[in-house]
C-alpha cells in the first residue's frame, strides 16, 4: 500500500493534525511505520535546520540517525506512549545535538502512525554534566562527614546529600534529589536562602553562614526530631549553593530538659519547703543565709547565726575530730555529699539529721560557697524503727501461730487416735452387752471423736496450705480442674451433679494448691445444693491484662449477703452439724491459698438462687 | 527341705517396733484372727529393736523375725536409723521391713524407700481403717508373699 498517495488524497486528515502540531511548543514529526516522515511542524523545521517541504517523504533517520526508526515498529505494535528517550538529532548542516523524544502512536484511517515530540536538551545536558562533575567532587567530602550533609541550591532544592542524611530522614537518595528542602526541614532553612525584597543577595549570603541553628527535621514517616544545622555557602556556576551539616540533637535535648527539670526541682525544694533547713555558707563555712525551716529545726534566729561558723550545729565530739571541715572538703571535691547523723540545736538537744551539702561555683568554676539542706529525721527514724519492729513481731507471731497450728493438730492427732480407736473397739465389742445408756454414751463418744478427727485433719491441711508454696509452674487450669473433679468423683456421682466449664487459661501458679481451691469450691457447691440437681459451672476471664478472674457458679441454696465475708473466716459455719457436716475450714483454706498466690477471693450470691465464688489470680506472664 | 509357711507349719516371726502400747494392743487385736500362726515380738524403741535383731544381751534367745513392722517416730533411736542399720547389715537386710507410721509426709515416704523399706503404710486414724490395714499386711505379707528362706543356723 502506498501510504503517501493515500495521505495526499486525504487532505482533511492533514488539515486537522497540522493545526495540532503547530500548537505544540516542541518539535513534532509524524512518522509512518516504514520510517518515513509524513508531517512535521514549524518547530521541527527550525530545530533541524530544514526548509518546509524538504522533509516529508524523507526517512526520519536523516534527522535522527539512531534509535528512532528501530523503535517505530515496536511502538506501533504496542500502541503505547513512551517518554524520556534520549537520542541525538542531526541538523541539516550535519551537527548533532541531544534531544529527548516522546513517542506517541495513534491510529488513523490510514493505519497507525507515530508522532515523536522532540525537545532539544542541550542546556539540560550541560547542566547535568556540570552537576555530575560537582557531585563527584563533593561526594567524597560529604560522605566523609560524620553529620548528615545536604547541599541546597538557591531555589531551595536539594542538589546533593550523603548517606547519613538518607538514614537520618529515612529517604532514599533518589527520593530527595531535586526535592524542596522544606520537605525535610519545614521551617527556618529555605527562608535563609532567598534574597527577597528586604535584603540583598550579599545579606542573604551573610545570613546563611551560621552555626548552631536549632530547627525541626521531618522524616519520611512524618515524625519530627530536633536538629542543629550548620550552614556554609559556596558560590558556584549555578549560583549560590548552601551546604548544611545537620545533627540530630534528640539526646542532647533530652539531657537539657532533664537538667532543667532537676534545677527547677532543687530550686522549688530549697525555697518553699518549711520542714527543711536551707542554709548558705561562704567558702569558709560561715553562715550567710538562713530560712524559716532552719530556725524551726536548729532553734537560732537569722540575726543570731548569720556570720557564725556552721560547725556549731555539730556535737562536740564531731567538732573535736574535725568532721565539719571534712564535710566541706568532701563537698568541694565531689560537688555534693550526703550525711546522716546527730546534730545539736541551740538549746543543746540533739536530733538525727539528714544533711546534703552542695558546693556552689560560679561560671569560672570558682567556689562561691555551699548550699546546705538539713532535715530532722528523728521522728521518721523512730517511726521507721517502730514499724520495722512491729512488722517483725507480726511476722514472728504469724509464723508461731502457723507452727502452733501444725504441731497442735499433728500431736493432738496421736492421743485422739487412741481415744477414737478404743471407743470404737468398745462400741464394736460391747454393743448390747452393757445397758442401753452405755450404748448411747459410747455412741456420743465415738461421734465426738470422729468430728474432732475431721477438725484436726482439716486444721492440719489448713496450716499446710500455702505454707510450702511448691514451685510455681506454667499450669493448665483445665488440668487442675480435671484433677479436682476426679478427686470429687464419688461425690459428683452420688449427687448426680453436672460440672462443666468454659475454656480455662494456662497461668504460672502452684498447681496442687489450685486443685485444692477448685475442689473445695466445687465440693461446697454440691454440698450446699438447692432443690434442683446441682449444676456447677467454671469459667475464667482476663481482667485488665494483669489477672485472671475465675468463677465457680452453682444453682445451690445461696448465701445471705451479711455472711459474704464471714464464710471465709476459719471455723465459721452457717449450718449446724446436724444439717451439714463440716469444720468451717474449706473456704478459709481457699482464701489462704489464693492470698498466698497473690490473688483475692469473694462471693456473689442470692438466697435460693445460687452462689458464684470468684477468685482472681495473677496472670503470671513469663518475663 | 524348706518348710512351707502355713497354719500347720512353724509360726511366722513378726517383730513390731512400736512405742505406743495402745497401738501394740490394737495390732495384737487385729492379728488375732490372722490366717497364719504369728509369733509377735515387740520392741518399744530403736535400741531395743536393734539388740533384738542382733540377739544381744537379754535377747540372745530371741528368734530372727521373718517380717518387721517399723514405726518411724521412736524414742532413743529413730525408726529411720533402725531402717538404715537393718538395710546396711548383710545378715539383716533380707528381712522385709514394713513402715507403719502416723507420718504422711512426702519426705518420710521418699526417704524410707531410698533406705530400701519394702513398703510404707500410714496408720489410718480410725479403728476400722487400722484393723483393715493390719489384716491387709497379714493377708499380703504373711500369706501371698514368699518370704526369704531363713538362714540355716
Amino acid at each position: 500500500m502506498n501510504l503517501n498517495s493515500n495521505l495526499h488524497e486525504n487532505t482533511e486528515w492533514r488539515a486537522k493534525y497540522r493545526g495540532l502540531l503547530e500548537a505544540s511548543p516542541d518539535a513534532m514529526v509524524v512518522v509512518n511505520p516504514s520510517g518515513e516522515i509524513v508531517l512535521l511542524n514549524h518547530q521541527a523545521e527550525k530545530q533541524f535546520g530544514h526548509l518546509r517541504g524538504e522533509l516529508p517523504g524523507e526517512k526520519v533517520a536523516g534527522i535522527i540517525p539512531q534509535g528512532l526508526a528501530e523503535r517505530l515498529f515496536a511502538e506501533t505494535m504496542s500502541q503505547q506512549s513512551r517518554s524520556g528517550i534520549e537520542l541525538n538529532g542531526q541538523r541539516k548542516d550535519g551537527t548533532e545535538f541531544p534531544i529527548e523524544i516522546v513517542l506517541n502512536p495513534f491510529e488513523t484511517a490510514e493505519g497507525i502512525l507515530v508522532t515523536p515530540a522532540i525537545r532539544e536538551i542541550t542546556e539540560r545536558k550541560t547542566a547535568e554534566k556540570h552537576l555530575a562533575e560537582m557531585e563527584a567532587k563533593y561526594r567524597g567530602l560529604l560522605e566523609a562527614a560524620p553529620d548528615a550533609m545536604v547541599v541546597v541550591n538557591s531555589s531551595g532544592e536539594i542538589a546533593l546529600l550523603n548517606v547519613q542524611a538518607e538514614k537520618q530522614f529515612g529517604y532514599r537518595r533518589d527520593e530527595l534529589l531535586g526535592q524542596k528542602i522544606k520537605s525535610i526541614i519545614p521551617d527556618g532553612f529555605a527562608e535563609r536562602l532567598v534574597a527577597d525584597g528586604t535584603r540583598t543577595a550579599a545579606e542573604a549570603l551573610a545570613q546563611q553562614i551560621g552555626t548552631g541553628i536549632e530547627l525541626i527535621g521531618r522524616r519520611k514517616d512524618g515524625s519530627t526530631f530536633p536538629i542543629e544545622i550548620m550552614l556554609s555557602p559556596l558560590e558556584s556556576a549555578d549560583g549560590i549553593l548552601v551546604t548544611a551539616a545537620i545533627r540530630d540533637i534528640t539526646e542532647r535535648k533530652r539531657v537539657e530538659d532533664s537538667l532543667r527539670n532537676s534545677e527547677e526541682r532543687f530550686r522549688l525544694m530549697a525555697s518553699g519547703v518549711k520542714d527543711c533547713a536551707n542554709v548558705m555558707l561562704d567558702p569558709e563555712g560561715l553562715v550567710v543565709s538562713w530560712n524559716e525551716g532552719a530556725e524551726r529545726i536548729k532553734g537560732y534566729r537569722a540575726e543570731e547565726i548569720i556570720g557564725q561558723p556552721f560547725s556549731r550545729f555539730y556535737p562536740a565530739e564531731d567538732i573535736n575530730n574535725g568532721k565539719p571541715a571534712r564535710e566541706l572538703a568532701r563537698a568541694r571535691v565531689s560537688g555534693s555529699i550526703e550525711d546522716q547523723g546527730w546534730r545539736v540545736r541551740k538549746d543543746g538537744t540533739r536530733y538525727l539529721a539528714n544533711v546534703v551539702i552542695t558546693a556552689l561555683r560560679d561560671e569560672n568554676g570558682r567556689l562561691r560557697g555551699f548550699g546546705k539542706i538539713t532535715r530532722d529525721i528523728t521522728e521518721r527514724k523512730d517511726s521507721e524503727e517502730h514499724l520495722g519492729k512491729t512488722m517483725a513481731e507480726l511476722k514472728r507471731s504469724n509464723d508461731e501461730l502457723e507452727q502452733f497450728a501444725y504441731v497442735a493438730s499433728h500431736d493432738l492427732q496421736e492421743p485422739l487416735r487412741m481415744v477414737a480407736s478404743y471407743t470404737q473397739l468398745l462400741a464394736q465389742r460391747y454393743k448390747g452387752r452393757l445397758d442401753s445408756d452405755a450404748d448411747e454414751f459410747i455412741a456420743y463418744a465415738v461421734d465426738g471423736c470422729n468430728r474432732m478427727q475431721g477438725l484436726i485433719q482439716d486444721l492440719l491441711s489448713y496450716s499446710r496450705a500455702g505454707a510450702s508454696t511448691g514451685a510455681m509452674h506454667r499450669t493448665s487450669c483445665e488440668d487442675a480442674l480435671a484433677r479436682a473433679v476426679k478427686n470429687l468423683q464419688a461425690t459428683i456421682e452420688a449427687s448426680q451433679a453436672i460440672v462443666d466449664h468454659d475454656p480455662l487459661p494456662a497461668i504460672v501458679t502452684d498447681e496442687t494448691q489450685l486443685v485444692q481451691v477448685f475442689q473445695n469450691l466445687i465440693g461446697n457447691a454440691i454440698k450446699y445444693r438447692g432443690a434442683e440437681l446441682p449444676h456447677v459451672h467454671i469459667s475464667a476471664t482476663r481482667e485488665a491484662g494483669e489477672e485472671w478472674i475465675f468463677s465457680v457458679g452453682d444453682n445451690g441454696m445461696g448465701i445471705e449477703p451479711q455472711y459474704f465475708d464471714r464464710i471465709f473466716v476459719l471455723f465459721q459455719r452457717l449450718h449446724g452439724q446436724r444439717e451439714y457436716q463440716g469444720t468451717g475450714i474449706g473456704l478459709a483454706m481457699c482464701k489462704k491459698i489464693v492470698d498466698r498466690l497473690g490473688g483475692r477471693i469473694w462471693v456473689e450470691s442470692q438466697l435460693t438462687k445460687g452462689s458464684t465464688f470468684y477468685f482472681a489470680l495473677p496472670a503470671g506472664e513469663q518475663k | 527341705m524348706m518348710e512351707p509357711y502355713g497354719p500347720s507349719a512353724q509360726p511366722i516371726e513378726v517383730l513390731l517396733v512400736e512405742d505406743s502400747p495402745g497401738d501394740v494392743r490394737l495390732t495384737q487385736e487385729a492379728l488375732k484372727d490372722a490366717k497364719v500362726h504369728i509369733n509377735l515380738q515387740v520392741a518399744r524403741d530403736g535400741i531395743e529393736a536393734m539388740s533384738l535383731l542382733k540377739q544381744e544381751g537379754e535377747f540372745a534367745k530371741s528368734s530372727r523375725p521373718d517380717l518387721i513392722l517399723l514405726d518411724l517416730n521412736l524414742p532413743k533411736k529413730d525408726g529411720r536409723e533402725v531402717l538404715q542399720e537393718i538395710k546396711d547389715s548383710p545378715t539383716l537386710k533380707s528381712i522385709p521391713v514394713v513402715i507403719l507410721t502416723t507420718s504422711s509426709s512426702n519426705t518420710d515416704i521418699l526417704r524410707s524407700y531410698m533406705l530400701h523399706a519394702n513398703c510404707y503404710i500410714t496408720k489410718p486414724v480410725n479403728l476400722d481403717g487400722f484393723l483393715k490395714v493390719v489384716k491387709t499386711i497379714d493377708g499380703f505379707w504373711l500369706s501371698v508373699v514368699k518370704l526369704p528362706p531363713r538362714p540355716q543356723t
